[in-house]
């Protein structure tokens, strides 16, 4: 059980949290997780092991069947329906499908997060264009995605999660669709928005990208944190 | 202002991307809407024309020539004391016959040739405070007849009876056959809005998931249901001016002797109303449509 005031630098708090699905599926099971402001967090784990479970709890995509979960101070169970969009623009996410708009270019992809959450016109504008430098595709800011490559694609995903400045950066298997020379360019991008104060979580199985970055490793088994250190390795 | 710009686009885009549901909507509101106007209209018409049937003296008692005074009054004091009664007139033959000069003078087609003598009757006008107790009032009075007081019982608002007969039939049949258009409307409404979340489900999971609030989600979609709504609307209005003329000349040919004009003020009343009803079953079409998806 972990205190529910702790050490005050916590981002995510997962306190004894279980999920069950209708169908009688454990995916998560007695899960007590902290993560703190300006880390980053590998979660690791065979598929079915609950990473993505985890992952919906903290966007509340999902309610836990029992247990609480905090983010960023908020109580996501708890929280009223109207209060999700508030907790979600402070919580950037991206999968390892890209989810970009075909019709839209890179620009618009990104400006679209703020489009639709009420910025103006020029803090649209503005916003975007740091998020694109931030990611190296000021020059391909008119593309449409089908003309992007793979990684330019992911650095699209990662500019709009990141253009609303959110705290968290939650990577949901970013480089399962990459080649590894793209996935590497994929990490290092990813470690550049940590060490500019993004707190960074991520779903993976790449050992490789987790035995070179040794940070912190949380590995999840059936639904249960079977390991957490703070250099970790992936295990099998 | 890039909000709304947005809302109105893609409200916009979502119409003109399903042309055919969409105007298979707009149809079907339409003719919802030209239903809801006829009814509306003709609902109007009777009202106005039970109306002034009914402000018409209702019953009327010709009295016998040498009916006494008191038994006249006597018979009054009865009709009086019936609850279904609101007002009895007594009217002399002399005041019977200046009313029949003064409507002689404004119809060319009746000429009153001798004025020396006056063939009519005194008479007792009976107002009723509900059309309907006519018959039972009437069927009573009648019993009188022939016992010296009274000559004759006139139940000539038997046309109220039937008109009251035609707006009741009327507003049931109109209200089940709205009903039923109503949740046509609605069902093709539903389907074409949901047809539009289906084709922007990804834009919508991604607005979802950056932040954008419920109402945001749903807007661009009750606005394209509003303007399916209000497309149906212009089109039935455009009907109903068009086809107000003759079919008000053939209902005025129809029911002579009513004062059958809507004014002005009702037919703004009338398009308002179409409008509205346009705007929610749009909207609100909508509204389920996008709930269901939004619940998810």
């Amino acid at each position: 059980m972990v205190a529910l005031l702790g050490r005050g630098n916590e981002l995510i708090t997962l306190d004894d949290v279980s999920k069950r699905y209708p169908n009688g599926t454990d995916a998560l099971r007695d899960v007590d997780l902290e993560i703190d402001s300006g880390d980053f967090v590998f979660l690791v784990g065979s598929s079915g092991a609950g990473k993505s479970s985890l992952i919906r709890l903290l966007i509340r995509e999902e309610l836990p069947s029992s247990g609480r979960v905090w983010v960023d101070g908020q109580d996501v169970v708890r929280m009223r329906r109207s209060a999700v969009p508030k907790l979600r623009r402070r919580v950037g996410v991206v999968f390892q499908d890209f989810k970009l708009l075909p019709r839209k270019t890179v620009a618009e992809n990104v400006g679209f997060a703020l489009l639709v959450t009420g910025h103006s016109g020029d803090a649209v504008r503005e916003e975007t264009e740091r998020a694109l430098a931030l990611v190296g595709l000021s020059q391909r800011r008119e593309h449409f995605p089908d003309q992007l490559s793979g990684g330019e694609k992911q650095r699209t995903a990662i500019a709009r999660a990141l253009v609303s400045r959110p705290k968290i950066l939650i990577a949901d298997e970013p480089t399962g669709n990459l080649d590894p020379v793209t996935s590497w360019e994929i990490i290092k991008l990813l470690v550049r928005v940590n060490e500019l104060g993004t707190t960074l979580l991520m779903a993976t199985h790449n050992a490789e990208i987790v035995n070179a970055l040794r940070r912190r490793v949380v590995h999840l088994d059936h639904g249960m944190v079977v390991r957490d250190e703070r250099e970790g390795q992936y295990a099998a | 202002m890039r909000r709304l710009e947005y809302i109105g686009t893609t409200a916009a885009q979502g119409f003109w991307r399903n042309p055919v549901m969409s105007i298979a909507s707009t149809f079907t509101i339409g003719l919802m809407l030209l239903l809801f106007a006829f009814f509306l209209a003709t609902d109007r018409g009777l009202q106005a024309a039970v109306g002034v049937l009914e402000s018409k003296v209702e019953l009327a008692i010709f009295l016998e020539d040498n009916a006494r005074v008191s038994d006249v009054l006597a018979l009054r004091a009865r009709i009086e004391s019936d609850p279904a009664v609101s007002r009895v007139d007594y009217v002399t033959k002399d005041q019977a016959m200046a009313r029949l000069v003064d409507i002689a003078a404004r119809r060319p087609d009746i000429q009153i040739v001798d004025t020396s003598s006056n063939p009519l009757q005194d008479s007792l006008e009976i107002k009723l405070a509900h059309a309907q107790d006519a018959p039972r009032v009437a069927a009573s009075l009648r019993e009188e007849v022939g016992k010296g007081v009274v000559n004759d019982v006139v139940d000539n608002p038997q046309v109220v009876d039937k008109l009251l007969t035609i707006t009741r039939v009327l507003s049931i049949g109109g209200v089940a056959v709205l009903a039923m258009m109503l949740i046509v409307a609605l069902f093709v409404i539903v389907n074409t809005i949901r047809i539009a979340v289906h084709a922007r489900r990804d834009e919508i999971e991604i607005m979802k998931l950056v932040g954008a609030t419920d109402w945001f989600v749903r807007w661009p979609f009750i606005l394209e249901g509003m303007l399916v709504g209000t497309l149906g609307a212009l089109a039935a209005t455009a009907v109903v001016l068009v086809a107000a003329g003759p079919v008000m000349g053939a209902m005025v040919n129809f029911i002579e002797i009513l004062p059958l004009s809507f004014g002005t003020t009702f037919v703004w009343q009338l398009v308002g109303s179409v409008f509205a009803l346009a705007l929610a079953v749009g909207g609100g079409g909508a509204m389920l449509s996008v709930r269901t998806h939004l619940a998810k």
